[in-house]
């Protein structure tokens, strides 16, 4: 291994004058941002922002069009989930954050539908996969929000109740050549 | 003995034989839907047409038997052509219902398709609608648009079920299977409907949507629902999300062995698995307090059933504890619980012939009167007849002259009614070891969970006396622990005992010991059994199936 | 008699107020501070009943969350010697405010009651005497802890506090020379002079270098960055690995305080200490000018102001160079002491000898 020392010169060596020039510059900041701080609180230059941070939960990045963001299921006409509970979504997830019970439709013609259908956040890796497998686009990710903490696991679970609730954020963008949401795929069951 | 040549390759089979049949003794494999080795030929499918050298078009590979030095070419690109038009045809009106259809995964549709066509649709009409989910019978569904009419379900019913209930009615593209007029789907073989159909036609009502055929694992085993043996397949999860609640196993399928029961299974053992996952099942150890129990430790439990059993026969010597099991244990479970009752506690009060157990229906084609699959090894292991039967024990615990009972698995209160219940409630000890609580378990002091035949290795006797082995699929479920291992801990607090540490050495011991099981080994077994020697009744060779 | 214990009370709890209250604050302003410089918010989310003032709340939630904290004692160490350690701590820092005079005498109803609580005519080898033993909390806390860890990093504490001490001496010794005395009354006094009639006879004047050395000296006893090697809570480990609850508290609180006594000494002996420059004890004047003249009692007070000012001022001074420099390797820490600092207070003292003999 070939170790690189960089020699200081003697000015630097002192140390004295790297130190002033580095206080000079933290100083200086905390000047300029205390004067906006001061300003902003008798309402003056509110435009010139004092700091970067971004006040989480309360403020939030605006996402991109094509942001992944937590799940939501599409519903028929009727209101009932689109889902068929192919568990293909189910098979796909890498991380198995998955858990759908599927039961026995009244209608033939639907035949098959989730009973229960649980996205685990706490596992989830927002990768996608789901979204890609569903065969009738039932699983969708633009709604553009990340999940809230929860005080248990439990709250971090998904339900299908709350993922049918879910609305997309507008001007979503599904595809990177289509604007907008996107024709949905071609539904081989007929929905 | 006639000769062929199937793709170049040349195999002597015996006359009448199928090309299917000899292509397969050559481990080529010609796909088809209407073909099942064990029902009659229809040639309905023509998925099987091969090229024959010197016949003017291609030939049903099923129905056609071989010629002496016949040529056959299974792959040629009229073969495959014809293959495509087939499936082309199959799936015009085909409703593809894969995501939710239950045989997805495992569907010769699906499978010819992706291997011999991957054509896109050229049908550009309307597809015919027919019924889905069609009722049957209570256990069968079916969807006919799913259906591509081959008529195994029709000749299984017909010649496997002994009657003829299911047939097609309408014509061509409107053709549909169902049950004739007045007729019921209601014999105990239905569950094979389910697995004779090529396609997601025919679907079991226990397995529909529960779970999907990729998540499941498979592992042979026996059927453990009578005395027959029949050979299976479980299939099963280790995806379990919800901890002790929820299903693990999802279904028992036919696994072939000539000799015991072809490749079907009865319905009473097919479904008959609920009891491993049911919410019956023991998971811990538990002592009774007052009118309810406890759950407790392993260490604790053992402990005190050491205890008192050990207390007991001190008093009273060793006849004032007798010994009930069940012929559902494996020769394993039963042997170390002779060794340990039997032969270190010297008790002579071993007997597993509750009255009764052996009184249920037998239909003659496979299900068995006795619904235990190990009779006959619990017979050959001397568990009967060394002491007093069930029955006279029952009478003594009445008199006070009994003063304990342990029962192995079995259930005395399901047969025998109010006279065990009151034996057991005046017993001053009944020790419950077992997998799903019972009747019998109510009144128990001590309840010691045991393992289900998923959960353990081990082997079966059937009543032909062929051994079979069970294998482990899953772990116990909560801290429930095979049989031979609780006997073992119960043993070595008791006093010496051999240290099993699987299944295998105790059945090394088996063969040791006991002389119809001599000379067999886990290895020897393999997955086809093997039929032992019998003390009694004609001598049979050691068939090596 | 007993009025004069009475006054000296109040004198303590007026310092023991301001001191203890700045260094709760410090905790706040350290976070504050940091997050202006770096152009962030900081903490803002502790509230009482939905007030926030900026986060003031925060101390108080610390203080509540390091009370009811598990107060753990390794089971193997000394128990009464790991108390003990966090509280040496704080006495040492705290005591240091003794000597410290923080206005002129105030004359008052015929007493003379000198702005100072204990009048040590040793005041600097006080000051520099408790700076020492406040290296004591570090090593029991270390040895106490029954952790090797622990030990090592207080031994590495050890050996940076003794190294900076003889520096931190010697360049004291330099305004002992000029200022002809070691009591800090004395010398706060004296700082009232003028070069040439208006230059403030200043300390930072008179020994631009021995400030420079004293002041990193110093900082290098409050044990903070960039010489914050014995503790460096984030990534090597120091000598109250062990400790939880308040008692870590104890320490986090006295760093604090030593930051307070810091910013007092340095006041004290270079930044003219209670002086306000152009005002005596007459009121404001203008050299060879004229005088505006003030009550007694005001200049007092502003002088006890600006002492405070100055303190805050060197707060802050010490919170910027916190949250600008990286930490120093130990080699470095050591060498820099040994063979920079120690030979160039010597230089400074022998400088000042020369001057003082020449002029
Ligand atoms: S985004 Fe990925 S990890 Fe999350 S549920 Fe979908 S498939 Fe699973
Ligand atoms: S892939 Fe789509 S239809 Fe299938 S289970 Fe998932 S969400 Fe439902
Ligand atoms: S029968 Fe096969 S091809 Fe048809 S829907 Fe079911 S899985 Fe798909
Ligand atoms: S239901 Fe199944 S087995 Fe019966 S004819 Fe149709 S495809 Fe064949």
């Amino acid at each position: 291994m070939k170790i690189v020392t960089q020699k200081l010169t003697t000015k630097e060596s002192l140390y004295f004058f790297e130190i002033a020039k580095g206080l000079w510059i933290t100083a200086r900041h905390f000047v300029k941002n205390m004067y906006f701080h001061i300003a902003h609180l008798y309402g003056k230059y509110q435009e010139v922002p004092a700091a970067v941070t971004i006040q989480y939960p309360e403020e939030k990045i605006p996402v991109s069009k094509r942001w992944r963001g937590n799940h939501r299921i599409n519903s028929r006409p009727d209101g009932s989930p689109r889902c068929v509970a192919c568990m293909l979504c189910e098979t796909v997830c890498p991380v198995q954050c998955i858990h759908i019970i599927a039961g026995e439709h009244p209608d033939p013609n639907i035949e098959k539908y989730p009973v229960s259908f649980d996205v685990d956040v706490t596992r989830c890796c927002w990768c996608g996969m789901c979204e890609e497998a569903c065969p009738v686009d039932a699983i969708y990710m633009d709604t553009g929000k990340t999940p809230e903490p929860g005080y248990s696991r439990e709250d971090l679970v998904y339900h299908k109740e709350q993922l049918l609730k879910e609305t997309p954020l507008p001007n979503y963008q599904r595809s990177l050549n289509t604007p907008g949401q996107g024709p949905m795929k071609a539904n081989p069951m007929g929905l | 003995m006639p000769t062929v040549t199937i793709d170049e390759r040349q195999v002597t089979v015996d006359p009448g034989t199928s090309i299917l049949e000899a292509a397969k003794k050559l481990g080529i494999f010609i796909p088809h839907y209407c073909y099942h080795p064990r029902l009659t030929i229809v040639d309905a499918c023509r998925m099987c047409l091969v090229e024959v050298k010197g016949a003017p078009k291609l030939v049903t590979s099923c129905s056609n038997a071989v010629a002496d030095n016949m040529v056959v070419f299974t792959d040629t690109p009229k073969v495959e052509e014809a293959r495509q038009s087939v499936l082309e045809f199959l799936l015009i009106n085909h409703p593809l219902d894969c995501p939710i259809c239950d045989k997805s995964g495992e569907c010769l549709l699906q499978n010819y398709y992706f291997c011999h066509s991957r054509k896109p649709s050229r049908f550009k009409e309307n597809k015919v609608k027919k019924h889905k989910v069609v009722d049957l019978g209570p256990k069968i569904v079916l969807d006919s648009e799913r259906c591509i009419v081959c008529t195994r379900c029709v000749r299984f019913c017909k010649e496997v079920a002994g009657e003829e209930i299911l047939g097609i009615f309408n014509r061509a593209d409107h053709s549909e299977i169902g049950v004739f007029p007045g007729k019921k789907l209601e014999n105990n073989y239905q569950g094979n409907l389910a697995d004779v159909c090529p396609v997601g036609a025919l679907t079991a009502r226990d397995f529909r949507f529960k779970c999907r055929s990729w998540f499941l694992c498979q592992i042979d085993t026996i059927c453990p629902g009578c005395s027959n043996g029949c050979n299976a397949v479980v299939h099963f999860t280790l995806r379990n999300f919800n901890g002790l609640k929820g299903q693990r196993v999802f279904r028992l399928t036919p696994r072939e062995n000539n000799d015991v029961n072809k490749v079907w299974l009865c319905d009473v053992g097919r479904w008959g698995y609920a009891f491993v996952d049911s919410i019956d099942r023991l998971t811990m150890p538990a002592m009774r307090k007052g009118e309810d129990f406890v759950k407790t430790d392993w260490n604790t439990a053992l402990k005190e059933t050491a205890n008192r059993l050990k207390t007991l026969v001190e008093r009273y010597g060793a006849n004032a504890i007798g010994v009930i099991p069940s012929p559902h244990l494996t020769n394993e479970d039963l042997y170390a619980l002779k060794c340990l009752f039997g032969c270190l506690l010297k008790i002579a009060n071993i007997d597993f012939k509750v009255p009764g157990f052996d009184k249920g229906e037998d239909d003659k084609i496979l299900l068995k009167a006795d619904r235990h699959p190990n009779t006959k090894g619990a017979e050959l292991l001397g568990l009967s007849g060394t002491g007093l039967s069930v029955e006279a024990m029952m009478d003594k615990v009445k008199a006070g002259e009994i003063k304990a009972l342990y029962l192995a698995g079995s259930d005395p209160v399901k047969y025998m009614g109010e006279k065990a219940e009151e034996a057991l409630s005046r017993a001053e000890l009944v020790i419950f070891q077992g997998t799903n609580f019972n009747a019998s378990c109510k009144l128990a002091h001590i309840v010691l969970p045991g393992a289900t035949f998923v959960e353990k290795e081990g082997t079966f006797t059937n009543y032909q006396g062929r051994v079979q082995k069970v294998n482990k699929a899953l772990e116990p479920l909560g801290e429930a622990m095979a049989d031979w291992e609780i006997f073992t801990r119960l043993g070595q607090m008791l006093g010496v005992f051999p240290s099993y540490r699987s299944a295998e050495e105790v059945f090394m011991d088996i063969a040791r010991e006991v002389a119809p099981f001599a000379g067999i080994t886990y290895k020897k077994i393999g997955s086809q059994g093997i039929k032992l020697t019998l003390p009694e009744g004609p001598v049979l060779s050691e068939a090596k199936e | 008699m007993y009025l004069d214990i009475i006054i000296t009370l109040i004198k303590i709890a007026i310092v023991f107020g301001f001191v203890l209250n700045v260094a709760a604050i410090l905790s706040w302003a350290e976070r504050k501070q940091s997050a202006v410089m770096q152009d962030r918010i900081g903490a803002n989310r502790a509230d009482v009943l939905g007030f926030r003032i900026f986060g003031l709340f925060h101390p108080i939630a610390d203080t509540i969350k390091m009370l009811t904290k598990e107060d753990w004692v390794p089971p193997a160490g000394d128990a009464f010697v790991h108390t003990m350690a966090p509280f040496l701590a704080l006495f040492t820092a705290l005591v240091v405010f003794a000597v410290i005079p923080f206005g002129d005498t105030l004359h008052i109803a015929g007493r003379d009651i000198p702005l100072q609580i204990a009048d040590l005519n040793v005041g600097i080898l006080f000051i520099v005497a408790f700076g020492g033993l406040g290296f004591y909390s570090v090593v029991l806390a270390g040895w106490s802890s029954e952790n090797k860890y622990s030990l090592l990093g207080s031994l590495r504490a050890a050996a940076q506090l003794i190294s900076y001490e003889l520096a931190l001496g010697l360049s004291i010794v330099g305004i002992v020379m000029v200022y002809g005395s070691i009591e800090l009354d004395d010398i706060a006094r004296a700082q009232g002079q003028y070069i040439l009639g208006f230059i403030p006879y200043w300390g930072i004047i008179a020994q631009p270098l021995g400030f420079l050395l004293f002041f990193t000296a110093a900082v290098a006893e409050t044990k903070r960055v960039p010489f914050d090697l014995p503790e460096s809570e984030s990534e090597i480990i120091g000598y109250f690995t062990e400790y939880s609850g308040m008692k870590f508290g104890a320490f986090w609180m006295g760093e604090f305080i030593e930051v307070v006594a810091v910013a007092g000494v340095v006041t004290a002996l270079y930044f003219g200490g209670w002086q306000i420059p152009f005002v005596n004890n007459q009121g404001i004047f203008f050299p060879g000018l004229f005088t505006i003249p003030l009550p007694h009692v005001l200049i007092v007070l502003l002088q006890v102001a600006a002492f405070g000012l100055k303190v805050l001022f060197f707060c802050w001074f010490m919170l910027l160079v916190r949250w600008t420099l990286p930490r120093f390797r130990y080699d470095q820490l050591m060498a820099f002491g040994w063979k920079f600092m120690v030979p160039l207070a010597l230089l400074n003292i022998l400088v000042t000898g020369l001057f003082m003999y020449v002029f």
